[in-house]
């Protein structure tokens, strides 16, 4: 086996996505759909077959250091794996949810596109190879929100805007690291964490967040969720954003510069993890609608993983990669059973939703796994993860810890609140037969929910085959194994303590209002907190919003700016001339005495300054 | 032979006289040809320098010494070509058959004096040559009678201007001639040039005399006032010749003559034609820039770039007389070429006021584009030759660290350039208006000049390395 190979990790999806353009689709719609799985299984198979390998290889291309560089690592190998998974389930799903849109073919496409970048982005050994697969994920991400069937303008250009100018910031950080290694090459890259070190760092890290959408660069996510695609919520900003993003993060805070606890990055980024946990879940446990509330999940989760990773202690780490995975899993899945639910009722409004479980047992059960691990519910995956990180965060400073935990408290909260208004209660929309998803949404959708069970149960697995190996090098100063059940038995005994305080909190909150969706009614409308959200509802606090007013007043100063210089020219200027012209016109009458005693007087002046200079001379 | 340039225009106008009435409907094509051979052999003179021996008989009966030298043949080349051109226009323009003669023994006896102004060697023959020339311009200006009506009494009060203020530059010119006389003993430029170099003030006093008298003749402010009114006043050709040869031959190019054979690049002279120039630059270009008569801004253009050349002359020596040599040949062309479309203008129009035109492009095509050529040039735009010139002024300054006035030159360019394209869009551009509908492109006997000199600006533009050797025989 060549290194070459894992040229065909880039080259085959993307080929066949292509080649899905080009598919006469209107005919045969399932030629696109058996392309775009047989594509990703072949991904799929590709990704386990090289998995155990270490391939490297550099061919030259545009010089300066940039190389086209490969290599595949245990850390890469392990998400290319992952990436990989999620690209096949998301083309089997998507056979049967997209197989009567208008945008099916292309969709397909993008997806496949969206898999090979990511493949190419895992594997690049060059930071500006890196760049160029990065970017290109901007425009599928760009081109998959537009297939939406909606208004998606508005908020693929949000989502544009936002990921854009994260990624600006990685490109500069691009540079800036290769100006001070000396090279772009990934894996020589070493570098301190002081002065410009630092500010690299930032720019990178910037970029790695902005791509897992933690706060402040998620406001897309929830606009995205109402107006794209649900496959490309499970897709991108449920899973393969996420894996890419924290890919990234791991790389740059563990290869590229060594964090250390001691650090001051180190408590910037778990300030940024506590911040992304608990505003964004605040905001999930408000929401009314099935993917709006999962998309401020997908964005509290990051949360997590930075927190994990910021910790920069090697059960933080190992955790918060371990909750990257498992994130994208249950996530993935949550997403696919929205998706089956909005195929079947035909809306994601949690208001007209309810005794879905009758009819759709199968997703039922798939929601009721995932969540359970999203909440930390043990022993599904999510709680391994969760208690690793919580291990981390709390040797480094209660305050984190206890953040993650009420974070935790309200994940619990929204997702009783979710699953009682979606799959429990009497139905409120009766006119409709509602059916269980076709099995093609189904597979996956099992699928994803049996990883749950597997990566929580058998969780060395995941551990001791993925993660440990992909962050060797944090390992060596750590424990052997983080596998097997947690050990600090006080952690587990709070963590089921909260879930119980949010079992208990859900029916306070049913009895109260009466009905599963208004569980948390109470919270929404407590004293502080309902003035709080009425506030961000107002949108005041969206970045986005933010950044558009202060472009905006950017660009009207700027304006004035460029009208103040175009008056000094067009007017100041003229108007100067034309006065000068007059006043010397008007001194010009014609009389010729004046003309005269002008030429004398310089004749005179001429003299004077003539001996003035030869008499001072000499 | 360069003797012969004084006495073939001498000759010929002794023998134009001696023709008999009806024949001399020829003096035009004959005068024509006497520019036309002064040119040619300018052209050819260029390749061989002359010694003076030859002219010893003339030093005999006259008292004075003669050579050519390169800076003789750039200005005698210039005269030959303006001169045709101010010769053709004159024939379309002039409409008595009296005048026309008269035109062409004046244009003749002007061409002594220009081609003496080029090669004398001492300063009492170059003033000499100076009034010569003045003498036949007034003449010029005031005898001819087309158009006189509408002109009125500007006629008169043009020349009379231009004569008052000669009578102060001869004043001048001759008190200093009197101070060399005293300090040096004598004025031959090899006598003024030695006694520059010694102490004592009074040579210099003497100098900045001559000077000033010079300043007057080329029309530099604050010794312009005679200029603009001359210029407006003379008829088409006179305007044509005198802008495009007289004045830079009396005034420019005898500077350019005292600097290059006398005073060098010596202090207090050097001081003066920087100050001189800048402020002529300057007033020039803002008082072209506020005249809505095209003859009248032309004039005040020509006072701007006349400033250009002695604001070279204040610069770098050896690298400033080549920039002034070649901005004077290149305004002798563009300028002349404008006075020429100006007289096509006022031949078709019948007014020279520009508030009056618009969209004339459209009715005078060759006419507009020459203009725009020209115009162009003067202002420095790239390829043309005008370009060339202001680029070789500016480093020339560069060279002698004189930076303020290098960014004068610069930034008056664009006054350059402001005024001109206001001469552009208020001639030629827009709407035509209804009056000047049915206006007609020029007759081809004035087209025929313009479009000559548009094509010289050009090709000496694009191909400036070869036209620096061929016209200044590697360097001045």
């Amino acid at each position: 086996m060549t290194p070459t190979v894992l040229l065909l990790a880039i080259a085959v999806p993307a080929a066949a996505g292509l080649l899905a353009l080009l598919l006469p689709s209107r005919r045969t719609p399932w030629a696109t759909s058996a392309l775009a799985v047989l594509a990703c299984a072949f991904e799929l198979g590709l990704a386990i077959y090289i998995f155990p390998s270490d391939f490297a290889f550099a061919w030259p291309w545009i010089g300066f250091g940039i190389e086209f560089a490969f290599k595949l690592s245990r850390f890469s190998a392990f998400i290319l794996l992952a990436i990989a998974s999620f690209g096949f389930l998301v083309s089997m799903y998507l056979v049967v949810s997209m197989a009567k849109a208008p945008s099916s073919r292309r969709f397909h496409a993008w997806v496949l596109f969206t898999v090979a970048l990511s493949a190419g982005a895992v594997l690049a050994d060059n930071l500006v190879l890196f760049l160029v697969f990065w970017e290109g994920l901007l425009l599928t991400l760009f081109a998959m929100i537009v297939a939406g069937k909606t208004k998606p303008f508005a908020t693929a250009i949000k989502a544009f805007v936002i990921v854009g100018l994260t990624d600006l910031a990685l490109m500069l950080g691009v540079m800036l690291t290769g100006h001070l290694a000396g090279t772009l090459s990934m894996s020589a890259i070493r570098l301190p964490l002081d002065g410009l070190g630092a500010v690299a760092f930032l720019l990178l890290m910037i970029g790695a967040m902005g791509k897992s959408g933690a706060m402040p660069f998620h406001s897309w996510i929830p606009d995205a969720a109402i107006d794209a695609p649900t496959p490309f919520m499970a897709l991108l900003p449920g899973s393969l954003e996420k894996l890419l993003g924290i890919y990234f993060l791991a790389r740059v805070s563990l290869d590229f510069f060594v964090l250390t606890p001691e650090s001051w990055v180190s408590p910037v980024l778990m300030s940024i993890g506590a911040a992304t946990i608990l505003l964004a879940v605040m905001m999930a446990l408000v929401q009314k609608d099935y993917k709006r509330l999962l998309a401020y999940h997908a964005i509290s989760q990051v949360g997590y993983m930075i927190l994990g990773i910021g910790t920069a202690l090697p059960v933080g780490i190992v955790g918060g990669l371990f909750h990257m995975v498992n994130n994208a899993i249950y996530k993935s899945s949550l997403f696919l059973t929205g998706g089956a639910v909005e195929k079947e009722t035909g809306t994601t409004d949690l208001h007209q939703l309810g005794g879905l479980g009758r009819s759709m047992p199968v997703t039922m059960i798939c929601f009721l796994v995932a969540a359970a691990s999203i909440s930390g519910v043990p022993p599904f995956n999510g709680f391994f993860s969760k208690e690793l990180i919580y291990d981390g965060a709390l040797e480094r400073g209660w305050i984190f810890y206890a953040v993650a935990l009420v974070g935790s408290f309200f994940t619990a909260a929204s997702f009783l609140k979710l699953g009682h208004a979606a799959f429990f209660g009497k139905p409120s929309n009766a006119k409709r037969k509602v059916k269980e998803a076709p099995w093609p949404m189904l597979v996956p959708m099992i699928l994803l929910a049996g990883l749950c069970v597997l990566f929580g149960v058998a969780n060395s697995l995941p551990l001791e085959r993925l993660i440990q190996p992909a962050v060797g090098a944090v390992m060596k100063h750590g424990h052997e194994t983080f596998a097997g059940f947690p050990t600090n038995m006080m952690l587990v005994g709070l963590t089921i303590g909260v879930l119980a305080l949010a079992v208990l909190n859900h029916a306070f909150g049913v009895r109260r209002s009466g009905k599963g969706i208004g569980a948390v009614d109470h919270i929404h409308h407590a004293p502080g907190l309902s003035s709080a959200y009425a506030f961000q509802a107002t949108g005041a606090l969206d970045p986005y919003r933010m950044l558009n007013w202060m472009a905006k007043a950017a660009a009207r100063t700027l304006y004035g700016i460029d009208r103040a210089i175009d008056w000094i020219y067009s007017t100041l200027a003229s108007k100067t001339a034309l006065v000068t012209s007059s006043v010397l016109r008007r001194v010009h009458n014609g009389n010729v005495n004046r003309y005269v005693w002008w030429a004398l007087a310089g004749a005179v002046a001429v003299l004077l300054a003539v001996l003035a200079m030869v008499g001072g001379g000499r | 032979m360069s003797h012969l340039l004084l006495l073939v225009p001498f000759l010929a106008v002794v023998v134009l006289n001696l023709l008999p009435k009806r024949a001399r409907g020829a003096a035009l094509w004959v005068s024509f040809g006497v520019l036309g051979l002064e040119a040619a052999a300018a052209f050819v003179e260029r390749f061989s320098s002359i010694d003076s021996s030859a002219f010893t008989w003339l030093e005999s009966v006259f008292g004075f010494r003669l050579a050519a030298d390169h800076l003789s043949g750039l200005a005698m080349l210039c005269a030959g070509i303006v001169g045709m051109v101010a010769l053709l226009v004159a024939r379309r323009t002039l409409k008595d058959a009296g005048e026309k003669f008269f035109f062409a023994n004046l244009v003749l006896v002007a061409l002594v004096g220009i081609n003496g102004i080029a090669m004398v060697r001492d300063l009492f023959s170059l003033y000499v040559f100076v009034e010569v020339t003045a003498i036949a311009t007034f003449i010029l200006i005031t005898a001819s009678r087309s158009g006189a009506a509408s002109r009125g009494e500007q006629v008169f009060e043009g020349a009379w201007k231009y004569i008052i203020l000669s009578v102060v530059a001869s004043v001048l010119m001759l008190t200093s001639i009197g101070f060399f006389l005293l300090s040096a003993g004598d004025i031959t430029f090899d006598a003024v040039k030695t006694a520059l170099g010694a102490p004592g003030s009074l040579t210099w006093v003497a100098m900045a005399l001559f000077l000033c008298g010079l300043f007057v003749k080329g029309g530099l402010v604050p010794f312009h006032g005679w200029l603009a009114d001359a210029y407006t006043a003379a008829p088409a050709p006179v305007s044509v010749f005198m802008a495009g040869i007289v004045t830079k031959a009396s005034g420019i190019f005898a500077l350019l003559r005292i600097v290059s054979s006398t005073m060098g690049s010596a202090l207090p002279g050097r001081e003066i034609l920087l100050v001189v120039g800048a402020l002529t630059i300057v007033v020039g270009a803002f008082l072209a820039l506020g005249q809505s008569n095209m003859k009248r801004m032309l004039a005040y253009s020509s006072v701007s770039q006349m400033g250009y050349i002695v604001l070279a002359l204040g610069g770098d020596l050896n690298l400033g007389i080549l920039a002034a040599g070649l901005h004077f040949f290149n305004h002798a062309i563009s300028k002349s070429q404008l006075f020429a479309n100006a007289a096509a203008i006022e031949e078709q129009l019948g007014t020279l006021n520009m508030d009056e035109m618009g969209g004339i492009g459209a009715r005078m095509p060759v006419t507009a584009g020459t203009t725009a050529v020209a115009t162009l040039s003067i202002a420095g735009l790239p390829p043309l030759a005008g370009f060339w010139s202001k680029l070789l002024i500016v480093l020339a300054l560069w060279n002698a660290k004189e930076y303020g006035f290098a960014a004068v030159a610069i930034l008056a360019s664009l006054v350059t350039l402001a005024y001109f394209l206001s001469l552009q869009r208020r001639v030629f551009f827009g709407k035509t208006h209804p009056k000047w509908a049915h206006v007609k492109e020029a007759a081809p006997g004035l087209l025929v000049p313009v479009v000559a000199l548009a094509l010289i600006t050009i090709a000496l533009g694009v191909g400036f390395p070869f036209a620096l050797r061929v016209l200044l025989g590697g360097g001045a």
